[in-house]
């Protein structure tokens, strides 16, 4: 990553170094006195004394052009390096003792920022008069704030970190630990502002000199060009024109040279974007036959495999995951964060991230209509009509899966009004927020969701979910983000919400082993990618087939945890996965075997199934 | 929402007071004596008499508090004092002139709103695509040309070349309506080329960042139609950002039409700023760039004010 951000940083790169080359070695080219008139060819078209032609003074375009960019730049330049010099100080020191000093460097620093800026160098002009000097000066005041605040900023977060405690503690003198540790540290940010400084003082710079208040004629600046060929343009067009692009050329290199600096410097800023958005990425092709001859009861997933890709070629994430599911029936997927039981719960919303690809596996529906659909193969038109009717889910995070922006109501209705309600919703609305137990319904209807506790929250969400009696409701994780006592609520409405519902399925997605007990009819437990044992929930939790799936319930503290923390090691990353039996290396019953062959998925008894060598000797 | 904008419009006004004091301090309180540096004149030294006259006239004699009292109490009954060139009441000039800056400021602002934001939108949804990198492309030139090159070119082409228009000037909207439009447009126009390329990269990082967040999965799972999602549960969501950027290039551009009033001969603020700074018209200086600060203070009051509007969290914050 780094390395191809370096290599689109060698074009614009090159580009600055040679305007920056060229305008150092004006002197030493073979160009006439910039500064030289000559009247008497005033205007004068491009000849091969002055390949650019001369201007209204009679003086030669392209060495005013050359010597321009000297003038320009060094300007730029000087006032970059004076207000990255007394920005970067004041931003450091306001940072590093806070306090009095924060008041005196970055407070103030703000203030000069409150000031339009060219309102700023023009009251800086009328104080000194106009001239270089003049304009450095007041190009320095302008950007100095600027860097004053990327160093403060940069400064706050750097000075906790171990490196510059650690000096402190050690007894190091202030200077060095500012100047020594702290400033290399923070220097990225502050390199890419300073490019970002000479793009904007050129630009202020002729736009001051065009407006005569810059540079002082004769001195040949870009800006002073474009005002003084503004009287000739109607004789002379083109002489507009050299300067013009000089400029804009110049400042657009310095811009371009920013962003790719910045890329490779300070990549925290750049977005990721999400091109599938719109357009779900039905990555498999139409089955050739319809399923129908299947009967799936009411959600029969079959080998389900999700892929990302990565650096070292396509990674599988979940691979080859089967169940089943009655109506009416409750299904636990548990496991660990990475386990996969997220995205598979996503793939079944056709909900995946735009990275996840599925790549084979097939997720019968049986819809209202008795037709059965595969999911993974089904337009996102067709499929946006099952989301929100027959297929309904509630997220993790009641917070930040409400719209802070929009009212409840609001939102709750848009399950309603998607799939074809358009009288009474008002009244539905408020009677889906009284069925899962909000108090003052008619209130809570036009209540922003942050005038609302985050378990009232998530039974808006469960309320906007259960709007059309959905067949299947995927419920991920959907007490994880609350209060333990909030989390009972929530536990109890969902299963009073099952015996309402008779025939609504339910996945529910936790790695609380806890709330499986209390919820579910069965259970399917995920281990990095793979289903390592599924089975009835009192079978399960009596005899477990699968150490992983014993080390679970050990791990299981007599009220409700909030992490499974016991199993000792990690969710192996899914570009290290072990060669043989995925959870072997963190496994306490691993023989040489183990680690040498991949288990199957095995019948263990009627209904239930391991993915273990050894599960004959786990009963 | 009442107290909310109370509050904030108090706040405000204290921060005016605080940049007039500011300004009446800065020009009393550098070194150099302004009658001096006003009289002074290709470095001859000026005549001790004139400047003692000077002095007297704009009574720099007197000391700095009564000074002060004196100019505060001007400004609470609005009288910003008298030209030193031609002893002109500076706030009559001022409110000839300030609305024709608004204007163009506005006009520039509506203009680089209407295709800054869908253009945004769009690159965003299309992100990585085709459409993305031109528009991206599109708008990293666009940042790059300074106005007052736009400004020119468009006067090169639109009046000298195709003579369409005249090379720019003022007509008021009672004399001749379709007339003060064109002129209008020009220079709106070309400040909108950088301010749209602005309005069109934050609007496309700030909807990419939305289209992120958990809100708009869990309105995808409802079903919504992405064209509600869009409107309601991302546009609105990233409209924040996007806001305060276009606010804060509007407040700068209160002071910075300068180049484009300069390039259009509009005879707005900006252009008598210009006029007085040549001039060393203190006075005047002082006035414009007090109005302008207490406008920008003005603005950004109204932003707050917006973000309640679109934010209900801030209103009960």
């Amino acid at each position: 990553m780094r390395r191809i951000s370096l290599r689109s940083l060698a074009l614009p790169g090159a580009l600055v170094a040679a305007i920056v080359l060229l305008a150092i070695a004006a002197p030493l080219l073979p160009l006439p006195d910039p500064v030289r008139q000559d009247v008497a060819n005033r205007l004068a078209r491009p000849s091969l004394m002055h390949w650019l032609g001369q201007d209204e003074y009679g003086r030669d375009v392209l060495s005013r052009i050359v010597w321009g960019a000297r003038v320009s730049l060094s300007v730029a330049f000087a006032a970059a390096l004076m207000a990255a010099a007394v920005g970067t100080l004041a931003g450091i020191l306001g940072g590093y003792f806070r306090g009095m000093v924060e008041l005196v460097t970055v407070r103030v620093a703000e203030v000069v920022l409150c000031f339009p800026p060219l309102l700023l160098a023009l009251l800086v002009v009328t104080l000194m008069g106009p001239g270089a000097g003049t304009l450095v000066f007041s190009l320095a005041i302008l950007f100095a704030p600027g860097f004053a605040r990327v160093a403060y900023a940069e400064t706050l977060s750097a000075r906790a970190l171990d490196y510059v405690t650690a000096q402190e503690a050690l007894g190091a003198r202030t200077g060095r630990i500012l100047f020594r540790t702290l400033l290399p540290n923070i220097a990225p940010p502050l390199i890419v502002q300073f490019s970002l400084t000479v793009a904007s003082a050129m630009v202020l710079e002729s736009g001051l000199s065009f407006l005569g208040l810059g540079v002082v004629p004769p001195s040949p600046s870009w800006g002073l060009m474009i005002r003084g060929a503004r009287a000739s343009m109607e004789q002379a067009p083109l002489l507009l024109f050299w300067p013009c692009l000089a400029l804009t050329g110049t400042v657009l290199v310095l811009n371009l040279f920013c962003d790719r600096l910045r890329d490779v410097l300070d990549p925290r800023g750049k977005a990721a974007g999400r091109p599938g958005f719109l357009r779900r990425l039905v990555a498999l092709p139409p089955a050739a036959a319809r399923p129908a001859s299947v009967t799936p009861g009411l959600l029969a997933m079959e080998g389900l495999t999700l892929e990302v890709p990565s650096p070292a070629g396509p990674v599988q994430v979940v691979r080859d995951v089967s169940f089943q599911l009655a109506p009416g029936e409750t299904l636990a997927i548990v496991g660990e964060s990475g386990s996969g039981k997220t995205l598979t719960g996503l793939a079944v919303m056709g909900l995946l991230p735009a990275a996840v690809r599925p790549t084979a596996g097939r997720i019968l529906f049986t819809g209202r209509d008795g037709q059965v659909v595969d999911l993974l193969r089904l337009p996102e038109p067709e499929m946006r009509r099952l989301r929100g009717r027959d297929l309904a889910m509630i997220f993790q995070d009641p917070s930040s899966s409400l719209n802070p922006l929009v009212r409840i109501g609001t939102q709750v209705a848009e399950s309603l009004r998607a799939h074809g309600t358009t009288r009474g919703t008002r009244e539905r609305v408020v009677a889906l927020l009284r069925q899962v137990g909000l108090p003052d319904p008619e209130r809570a209807a036009d209540a922003y969701p942050h005038e609302v506790s985050g378990g009232q929250r998530q039974r808006v969400m469960i309320a906007a979910a259960i709007a059309n009696h959905p067949r299947l409701l995927l419920a991920d994780e959907p007490t994880t983000a609350l209060d333990v006592t909030v989390q009972a609520q929530i536990l109890a409405l969902l299963a009073e919400l099952k015996r309402a519902e008779g025939a609504m399925g339910m996945v529910f997605i936790t790695h609380n082993l806890a709330v499986v007990n209390k919820i579910a009819d069965r259970v399917l437990v995920m281990y990095a990618g793979e289903v390592v044992e599924e089975g009835p929930v009192a079978e399960i939790f009596a005899a477990p087939r699968h150490p992983y799936t014993r080390a679970l319930i050990a791990s299981m503290p007599e009220g409700d945890a909030e992490r499974l923390t016991a199993i000792p090691g990690a969710v192996p990353q899914p570009w290290a996965m072990p060669v043989g039996c995925r959870f072997a290396p963190r496994c306490d019953a691993a023989a040489e075997a183990c680690h040498a062959t991949a288990p199957v998925l095995e019948d263990v008894s009627p209904g239930r199934r391991a993915r273990c060598l050894r599960w004959k000797e786990m009963a | 929402m009442l107290a909310f904008a109370a509050r904030r419009l108090a706040v405000s006004l204290g921060l005016v007071w605080v940049v007039a004091s500011l300004v009446f301090l800065v020009i009393h309180l550098i070194p150099g004596d302004p009658a001096e540096l006003l009289l002074s004149q290709g470095g001859i030294a000026p005549d001790p008499a004139a400047v003692e006259d000077l002095r007297e006239r704009l009574g720099l004699n007197q000391p700095l508090w009564t000074q002060y009292v004196a100019y505060m109490g001007g400004l609470l009954q609005g009288d910003f004092g008298l030209s030193l060139q031609d002893e002109h009441p500076i706030g009559e000039e001022i409110a000839l002139r300030l609305p024709r800056t608004l204007e163009l400021v506005g006009a520039a602002g509506v203009i680089s709103l209407l295709f800054g934001l869908p253009l945004g939108v769009l690159a965003a949804l299309r992100a990585g695509g085709m459409l993305d990198r031109a528009l991206s492309a599109w708008a990293g030139l666009a940042l790059s040309i300074p106005v007052f090159v736009v400004g020119t070119l468009t006067v090169l082409v639109l009046a000298q070349e195709l003579r369409l228009v005249s090379a720019g000037g003022y007509v008021p909207l009672a004399r001749d309506p379709a007339r003060h439009l064109a002129l209008l447009l020009m220079p709106a126009g070309t400040i909108a080329v950088g301010l749209g390329a602005v309005v069109f990269r934050v609007t496309r990082t700030a909807v990419l960042e939305v289209l992120e967040r958990d809100h708009v999965r869990a309105a995808q799972a409802r079903g919504v139609a992405p064209r509600t999602i869009i409107r309601r549960h991302v546009v609105r969501n990233a409209l924040t950002p996007v806001v305060t950027v276009v606010a804060l290039h509007l407040g700068s551009l209160l002071g910075g039409t300068v180049l484009v009033e300069f390039v259009f001969n509009w005879p707005g603020l900006s252009g008598y700023l210009v006029r007085a700074v040549e001039a060393r018209d203190y006075p005047e200086v002082m006035g414009i760039v007090l109005v302008i600060s207490a406008l920008f203070v003005l603005l950004n009051f109204l932003v707050d004010l917006l973000y309640a509007v679109i934010d209900p969290r801030v209103r009960h914050g």
